[in-house]
């Protein structure tokens, strides 16, 4: 008996979906698209920390500990085929190469021996159904290379197609597949990799699977100029990008949050049509408590549908932001991220929750309150519009103690994941202190306009009719311009920031990196030359501080490039002062942002760093700007860090040409070809340049696109609200259409409040986007990343999101009006007949 | 006749489908040397690698006893593959490819492993006799290095799993050449490979598993083998068996199965001095007397032909063939049966062991 009730009353209350479908549409339309960005976002970061997860292996393969040349020289053949004999199967080769493309494109390219992989090919099933038939094909000349299927769409390259480089030479014919973990890598065999560099030298070997007795046995077997180093990079890559991560769920939460303003613009609308429902059914007797029943159940299945349609359009929004964003953990963080997505039931079960949680706050939570109203008093539109103001003022309230919370916690923010929670404090404070201010701009133009121009305060005044309707939409709409406006802020700050300080930090012409060149044998080539200018070759220690992969840097103090070396906070009174001291003290340490931000060294402290001879000290005396570096960094005169550290490598060499010499860049490189340095063993400026502009491009690439679809969730909420007005009202404007009201002028009306609203919104973001980009730029970079940078304010995106907004009126507007004619006929004649 | 296994190793590491894989095997290996009547044996020349070939092995089976008269079994193979017909070269350029199997048949249960390793890089190989006087065959840490050019006497070092194999091996009689003069022909289409086998090996040596040391004696036998091409259209598989006859002959025999029944039949009868009499298939009647349902690891067992009848009609001799247990399958990437083998008399008595080959089942 029970049942059937609530099956009626379920069919009573959902009749109202189906008499309203541009409603139901747009309850839909938010819920999906809140869900699909959301998901979107946590699908891609539930893959990526799996990617990091399985960042024990290597192309199938378990690597649990890497064998290196302490001088990045990378290893012999004969030294691991000795290994190898000697029983240590475990092990195998890896040569990781980057290339440029004729067209510019940086690729890079890993290679290895299938047949010592130990799972190998051959006998593991994995391997089997990977390789399949092309493994013979794959290990003797002309060989194939892998290239995944993202890899090869962007670089335009189908099957047997074979990549030109920038010199000339061909990869592989191409074969688009990849192996487990490859990432956004060519995969190719040892044989292929060595013909493509001219060098026959492992980069590396990883080390599979190991038995204690064994490992101790690899160690003590070692020479001297290898060691064994282990990997921890699925600890490293899961702390290094964690802000990064949080950064992005951030920004799903603000998009699933605009996405439900647009659920709670549809309810609304959903509550006046259905008031009279709820009311017929509570007089007929209907149980309270079978209606709640029913209304859970709308809510059930409202989440169920937007779960699994937002989820779906998630998998989707998710694929297509997926290669860039891997593209950038992978020249950021060295991350390997699999181009193919992987799902997790756990994310979709986390959809559902959050839709379910949203749904129940924008939905069932508003018509259980309408429903616990007395019957007679929830039909009486004065309750509604005493509702409203009532609403506006308990939000506004909300607003304030929302705002001071923020205020409170500002101070303490200690990590990324505080700073967004006060971020969202502040973002729903100004939303819910939106109503108020829109009901203030209303009265303060009622109170400027002049009394006789009665149409105007007219439509000024008709604003108070619109404004429940426009409540939620502006809320979004606000929203969505501050992110807009603020993150556009941050990336335009970064931006700036970035590429003035490559432009200082990258001032050299050519950046050589070969290790059969000796850096003595190239100063005496150019010195018989006239094309060089100045030098700086960097050594450099790789090691762990304070748990953290940390690279010491041995500089040349007096090179061109660290006179100038930009620093955010120095020692003395100037930057060059502190500069000065640390070229010419004993025990002066430069540090990055990242040690002074992340690590809480300060300018005067003492870091102490272990070296072959002990622990040493040394006093900071500067930090300077690190941007794009995940890691520690501490930059030491050269000789220190070679007398410290017998086992530096080179980090290579810069070269400034001479400008007086017109044909410095030929000769330069015609020097390097002599020495034995291969085509990509150099870059120039231009080029490096270009490249670290293109990697900043793409890692915000996700942002960019994020901000565009939370701006087009915020439309569709205007939308919604301006046909749900159309709804509601459209009896009213039926009598003033009869009462000789023309349509331009009904649309005048509507117009107005709205452009009102719009502009209310828009002055209102403009403050507060600046606000987000500040608290962005000051606090959470600066926790998440160790990366300070000038916030750069500009209105120019402030004109063109007005521009957007005013767009958006309009053609919502002309949508309506459309609409409207289309209806106005029938509305006519229902004239006199009871609303 | 073990040429057939090479070829299939690499064909269905191909994976590729049954028909094709058939379609390859009898292909003409156009490119590759070819092997042609006529050609003699020169040792220790021919103990070295034939890389113009497209494939070739060093194959050892042992059957070894423990102290308290514990029947055990070894295998050792190295194989070696072609993948092209183009001129072999060094380094990683090479077109070689090394596969090694081992397998040790224990009175508690059958171990085996493989290994694979690329050629032209000195991971796996078979010495240059001329390089530093030895011959060697290895792959990483499992090797068979002799005291000379010749095969023997040797050191054959290897593992299974956790289980450590170290056995010397000494030749006590002439190297055999199968076939005619080591030419040895596998159908009437005129299939065939250089063949040749040292059946009369003393083998000593120990397994070690952790502090677990057991010291082991017995026969061995190396069969030598290289081709280019060797299937014919109808030949599905084949059983192989190399016998250790108690009175002191040995005996190769080896039946390629055709789809008609008429199966191409082949042999050697050698004796105690080592004098070896070619065995024809009119000279051999070989007939399954039990299958046996063999747990082949890949969720399903397989019906093998577990024990034998074998007759000699020329030497009016037979002698029952069974395994020492059922289960010693080879669950390579070329999955096959191969191991210890007990042989009886036409009386039921004891008469020699052996191993038995058994591929091509489904």
């Amino acid at each position: 008996m029970r049942t059937s009730g609530i099956f009626w009353v379920l069919k009573a209350l959902l009749s109202h979906y189906w008499r309203h479908p541009w409603q139901t549409l747009f309850l839909a339309v938010g819920l999906i698209a809140g869900v699909a960005l959301w998901s979107a976002v946590q699908i891609i970061n539930q893959h990526a920390e799996n990617s990091y997860r399985q960042a024990q292996s290597l192309l199938g393969a378990q690597a649990h500990y890497w064998i290196r040349n302490r001088r990045d020289q990378g290893i012999d053949p004969s030294t691991y085929i000795k290994l190898r004999r000697d029983g240590f199967r475990q092990l195998f080769p890896l040569v990781e190469l980057e290339v440029s493309t004729a067209a510019g494109e940086s690729v890079s390219i890993i290679a290895t021996d299938l047949l010592a992989l130990p799972d190998n090919l051959l006998g593991n099933d994995q391997s089997t159904r990977d390789f399949g038939a092309t493994w013979l094909e794959f290990v003797q000349p002309p060989y194939r290379a892998w290239v995944p299927r993202v890899l090869a769409r962007e670089l335009g390259l189908a099957r047997g197609d074979q990549l030109e480089l920038r010199d000339g030479r061909r990869l592989p014919p191409a074969m688009v597949q990849a192996r487990v973990q490859q990432g956004r890598r060519v995969l190719m065999d040892i044989g292929a990799a060595f013909a493509l560099s001219g060098s026959e030298r492992f980069s590396y070997l990883a080390v599979g699977r190991i038995e204690p007795h064994a490992f101790r046995r690899l160690a003590a077997s070692l020479p001297d100029h290898l060691e064994l180093i282990e990997n921890q990079q699925h600890l490293d890559l899961r702390e290094l990008t964690q802000s990064l991560h949080s950064h992005l769920s951030a920004m799903s939460l603000l998009s699933f949050a605009v996405g439900l303003f647009i659920v709670f613009n549809a309810v609304r609308f959903s509550l006046w049509y259905r008031r009279a429902t709820l009311l017929d059914l509570r007089l007929m007797g209907c149980d309270s408590r079978v209606m709640l029943v029913a209304i859970l159940f709308e809510t059930l299945a409202w989440s169920l549908l937007g779960t699994a349609l937002g989820f779906a359009v998630g998998v989707v929004l998710a694929q297509l932001l997926l290669p860039g964003l891997g593209a950038s953990l992978q020249s950021l963080y060295d991350a390997i991220v699999e181009t193919e997505l992987g799902l997790s039931p756990w994310t979709l079960f986390q959809a559902w929750c959050l839709s379910l949680i949203g749904l129940i706050w924008a939905l069932a939570w508003p018509l259980y309150r309408q429903l616990r109203r007395s019957s007679l008093e929830a039909a009486r539109v004065e309750v509604l519009l005493a509702d409203e103001s009532g609403a506006r003022r308990r939000m506004a309230l909300a607003a304030v103690g929302l705002a001071l919370l923020a205020a409170i916690a500002y101070p303490r923010i200690e990590t990324a994941t505080q700073g967004f929670v006060v971020l969202g404090l502040l973002l729903f404070a100004a939303a819910w202190s939106l109503p108020a201010l829109l009901a203030a701009a209303l009265r303060l133009l009622a109170w400027l306009l002049p009394a006789h121009s009665l149409l105007t305060r007219w439509m000024v005044s008709d604003g108070w009719s619109q404004l429940p309707a426009f409540r939620s939409a502006m809320m979004a709409l606000l929203l969505a311009l501050t992110a807009n406006l603020g993150v556009g802020t941050l990336v335009d700050s970064f931006r700036s920031a970035f590429v003035g300080w490559l432009e200082v930090r990258q001032s050299a012409d050519i950046y050589l990196r070969a290790p059969n060149v000796s850096y003595e044998q190239l100063l005496g080539l150019a010195d018989n030359g006239s094309w060089l200018a100045d030098s700086h070759y960097h050594i450099g220690v790789s090691t762990r501080w304070r748990e953290r992969p940390t690279l010491v840097r041995g500089v040349d103090t007096r090179a061109p490039d660290s006179l100038v070396l930009p620093l955010s906070s120095w020692r003395g009174e100037s930057a060059a002062a502190a500069l000065a001291i640390w070229r010419e003290q004993a025990g002066k340490v430069l540090v990055n942002e990242q040690v002074h931000f992340l690590a809480g060294v300060e300018v005067g402290d003492e870091v102490e760093l272990k070296t072959e001879r002990g622990l040493r000290h040394y006093e900071v005396v500067g930090v300077f700007y690190d941007y794009g570096n995940p890691y520690f960094q501490f930059y030491l005169p050269g000789r220190v860090v070679a007398s410290h550290w017998s086992h530096y490598y080179s980090r290579g060499v810069a070269l400034w040409l001479n400008k007086n010499n017109p044909r410095a860049m030929q000769q330069a490189e015609a020097s390097l070809k002599a020495l034995g340095a291969q085509p990509g063993d150099w870059i120039s400026q231009t080029q490096v340049r270009r490249l670290s502009v293109a990697v900043f491009d793409r890692t915000f690439a996700i942002t960019a696109a994020m901000n565009l679809l939370t701006m087009m969730v915020a439309a569709i909420a205007l939308l919604a609200s301006l046909l749900a007005i159309l709804q509601e009202r459209l009896p009213q404007f039926a009598q003033w259409r009869a009462l000789g009201l023309r349509q331009s002028e009904q649309l005048l009306l509507v117009a107005t409040p709205l452009l009102i609203f719009c502009t209310v919104v828009w002055l209102l973001a403009i403050p507060l986007g600046a606000l987000l980009s500040w608290i962005l730029i000051d606090k959470l970079n600066v926790i998440s990343f160790g990366w300070s940078m000038p916030l750069l304010w500009e209105i120019t995106p402030a004109l063109q999101l007005a521009l957007v907004v005013g767009l958006i009126c309009v053609s919502t507007l002309l949508l309506v009006a459309f609409q409207w004619r289309r209806q106005m006929p029938l509305a006519l004649a229902q004239l006199g007949e009871t609303v | 006749m073990r040429v057939l296994i090479a070829v299939f190793f690499a064909l269905a590491a191909s994976a590729i489908q049954a028909q094709d894989m058939l379609g390859d095997l009898r292909d003409q290996g156009l490119g590759f040397a070819q092997v042609t009547p006529g050609r003699s044996l020169q040792f220790p020349r021919d103990h070295g690698a034939h890389p113009d070939y497209r494939v070739e092995w060093w194959y050892l089976t042992a059957n070894l006893e423990d102290s308290e008269g514990g029947q055990w079994g070894m295998q050792w193979t190295l194989f070696r593959q072609a993948l092209s017909p183009r001129q072999a070269q060094a380094g990683w350029q090479s077109n070689q490819v090394w596969m090694a199997h081992a397998a040790i048949t224990t009175p508690d249960g059958h171990f085996f492993e493989q290994r694979f390793a690329r050629g032209g890089i000195d991971q796996a190989g078979v010495s240059r006799v001329a390089q530093d006087g030895h011959f060697n065959a290895w792959m990483d840490d499992w090797e068979w290095r002799s005291n000379s050019a010749a095969l023997f006497p040797a050191k054959l070092k290897f593992s299974v799993g956790e289980r450590e194999i170290v056995l010397l091996l000494e030749g006590t009689g002439e190297l055999v050449a199968n076939g005619i003069d080591g030419y040895s022909q596998k159908s009437a289409q005129g299939q065939a490979s250089y063949y040749y086998s040292q059946p009369h090996i003393r083998v000593r040596g120990f397994v070690s598993q952790g502090l677990e040391k057991t010291y082991l004696s017995g026969k061995g036998w190396l069969d030598r083998e290289w081709s280019s091409q060797e299937l014919a259209e109808n030949q599905q598989g084949w059983d192989w068996f190399a016998l250790h006859l108690d009175d002191g002959h040995k005996l190769m025999v080896y039946q390629l199965r055709h789809a008609d029944g008429e199966h191409w039949l082949s042999g050697n009868w050698i004796d105690p001095q080592g004098s070896a009499r070619l065995l024809d298939r009119d000279s051999i009647v070989l007939s399954s007397t039990r299958s046996g349902n063999i747990e082949t690891g890949d969720e399903r067992s397989r019906k093998l032909p577990m024990e034998w009848k074998l007759a000699l009609v020329e030497q009016d001799r037979s002698w029952r063939i069974r395994p020492l247990y059922d289960q010693q399958w080879m669950a390579t990437r070329i999955p096959y049966w191969e191991g210890v083998v007990l042989i009886e008399d036409e009386q039921g008595a004891p008469s020699g062991v052996g191993y038995m080959e058994l591929t091509g089942y489904q």
